[in-house]
């Protein structure tokens, strides 16, 4: 019985949450969500919009439109794209907005699982940071960590 | 604050699911848990699921469960008890 009101208790804190859109080349976005998912359960404050390689632009920029405001909790939306320069991240630049759009270029999953499990408020500006340095200290060469405490 | 040693018993270690269960375990107690490694090359908060992967734990690693407040002992118990049945995964 605690159990369930805790659960209710947090679903009330997640409420106003700071929502992402994932848009990415081919079907990526939609994998990394799925991936997301699996791990840390709730993502209904993420969504995913692929753009195929022959998709047009405007065709393209008003699914991104749609997905964010299906997500969007009120607290500034997230847009995270696959590749600076792509034609996902032109297209999401075009929503930047100060304190309500933020882009954030490079997604991994890290980024996706930082942005998904927010434990507190926070706004756009930090919770974009935040996924930024994940993203960033999520990638190790895994030769470097094994050669100075090597195992028996 | 209440502590326990616990080795890592399922084949694939500290994996994303199981990272993802300890995670939801512990979030359900107000204590603030720690997992470090015995050695202390490396320590998370039980709460985080990237920091929690982050401590890179294989089968046969030996870890420390630290918790701290009202349900430290509960905290303590249910998660000593996720890594005595191996997240649930079956031996092959």
């Amino acid at each position: 019985m605690t159990e369930k009101t805790d659960s209710k208790a947090a679903d009330a804190e997640k409420s106003g949450r700071v929502a992402g859109v994932i848009v990415t080349h081919g079907h990526l976005a939609s994998e990394l969500l799925a991936a997301a998912e699996m791990i840390v359960g709730n993502v209904s404050h993420i969504a995913a919009v692929s753009i195929g390689w022959h998709d047009d632009v405007e065709v393209a920029h008003n699914e991104v439109e749609r997905a964010m405001t299906r997500v969007s909790e009120g607290n500034g939306v997230l847009l995270l794209t696959d590749m600076f320069g792509g034609t996902p991240t032109n297209i999401a630049s075009m929503f930047l907005a100060e304190g309500q759009v933020e882009v954030v270029t490079g997604v991994n999953l890290p980024m996706v699982i930082k942005l998904a499990s927010q434990t507190e408020r926070e706004s756009l500006a930090e919770v974009a940071k935040r996924v930024r340095n994940q993203g960033q200290e999520g990638i190790y060469l895994a030769g470097d960590l094994l050669s100075p405490q090597k195992k028996s | 604050m209440v502590e326990r040693r616990v080795v890592i018993t399922n084949r694939l270690g500290l994996h994303a699911r199981a990272a993802a269960q300890l995670v939801r375990t512990a979030t359900r107690f107000q204590s603030f848990v720690r997992v470090e490694r015995i050695d202390g090359s490396a320590n998370a908060d039980a709460k985080s699921i990237l920091s929690v992967l982050m401590l890179a734990a294989a089968h046969g690693v030996e870890l420390r469960l630290t918790a701290e407040g009202d349900d430290e002992r509960e905290a303590i118990e249910e998660l000593s008890s996720l890594f005595a049945g191996g997240f649930g995964e079956r031996e092959p």
